[in-house]
């Protein structure tokens, strides 16, 4: 497989590409349903459950860089937010006694969706 | 799982739609296997709108360019539930929930921490055994991934209600199923496995310092940095 010089872009929960002299990204990999792997030095692979053995590699100026890479796309999936959100929501809830997310107007419904700690 | 009706021109597109996460997908029937379309709930409002039909809402980008969404739901009920999902999916604002819980978690553990000051404590026998009690596991301030990167996007996190998309079709009613109960470990509401959560750190008695992960993090960070540091001088040094 080739190298191809890409400008990589994190936004929310999708990884853009561009070719670096375009405006308009070529593609995207949305972060859900995926492992992201440190491969040798300065590389690092993201594949999706579905299709495990393709992987899509990534080569980064620096090792410094690449483990700045897979560190923020570990965390980049929405997935990643909603369980810290059960976590902290959790972690108040036992040292409080509160439910933080009543604050937020957050409905019985909605609250349901994110694991509600039934006691 | 609902549907919706979207308006284009004077007639709606019935379509069953699917909410996840920040992702609005849509089909063509409830048990069609591939999406017609997807809206990326990133940089739009969700509001009512005036139209026609009764309980329609739109979801409006921030760029004026971009494409408006008017959906048509089947009852107020479904509506307001519907708005108030479909605004609260943002990437965004789960994030400044979770900074906001992140913060309010701290300060519990800080005036946790106030409340345990007292005269009596014995401090000294209890700080040394929080310092190298290996019982003590700092390795998560937060449900990480399960393992190297290996994220879950279960379908607990639907929810459930038709929308209209922007195709060309008769709305119809149908009422609002409620969303599925999750089991309630945390961590798991997908179904997926839970992560291993720091159980130890709530439960440990040996300090109130060591009841909020974050001050165990930090400190066991700073040792980390401090050995990196070390190491790396070591290393300078080597070279030649």
């Amino acid at each position: 497989a080739v190298l191809k010089k890409r400008l990589v872009k994190l936004v929310v929960n999708f990884l853009f590409y561009f070719r670096t002299d375009e405006a308009e990204p070529i593609g995207a990999l949305l972060l859900e349903h995926c492992r992201i792997t440190k491969e040798e030095e300065n590389v690092f692979s993201i594949s999706f459950f579905e299709e495990p053995e393709r992987k899509y590699c990534f080569e980064c100026a620096t090792e410094e860089q690449c483990q700045e890479w897979v560190e923020a796309l570990k965390r980049a999936s929405y997935e990643f937010l909603r369980r810290s959100l059960i976590f902290y929501r959790n972690e108040i809830q036992k040292m409080t006694g509160k439910d933080p997310l009543e604050q937020y107007g957050i409905s019985e419904e909605a609250r349901f969706q994110l694991g509600a700690h039934r006691p | 799982h609902h549907h919706h009706a979207h308006h284009h021109g004077t007639s709606y597109q019935r379509r069953w739609f699917v909410l996840k996460g920040n992702l609005l997908f849509y089909f063509e029937e409830r048990e069609s296997r591939e999406p017609v379309g997807l809206v990326v709930l990133e940089g739009c409002t969700v509001e009512l709108c005036e139209a026609a039909e009764e309980f329609a809402f739109a979801i409006r980008f921030d760029d004026a360019g971009a494409r408006a969404y008017v959906l048509v739901a089947d009852g107020q009920a479904a509506m307001e539930a519907w708005v108030k999902a479909l605004s609260r999916a943002s990437f965004d604002y789960m994030r400044l929930v979770v900074r906001e819980l992140e913060k309010q978690l701290e300060e519990a553990c800080k005036s946790l921490a106030a409340c345990h000051k007292s005269p009596r404590r014995s401090s000294s026998s209890g700080r040394k055994r929080h310092l190298s009690n290996p019982g003590l596991l700092p390795v998560q301030e937060k449900p990480t991934t399960l393992e190297n990167g290996y994220s879950t996007w279960g379908s607990g996190n639907c929810v459930a209600g038709g929308a209209t998309c922007s195709d060309h079709d008769e709305g119809q009613a149908k009422p609002l199923p409620l969303p599925p109960r999750q089991r309630s470990a945390a961590g798991s509401a997908t179904g997926s496995p839970a992560p291993g959560l720091p159980r130890a750190m709530l439960e440990c008695p040996v300090s109130p310092e060591t009841i909020c992960f974050s001050k165990l993090h930090n400190w066991y960070g700073q040792e980390i940095a401090v050995l990196r540091w070390e190491w790396q001088e070591r290393q300078n040094r080597g070279r030649p």
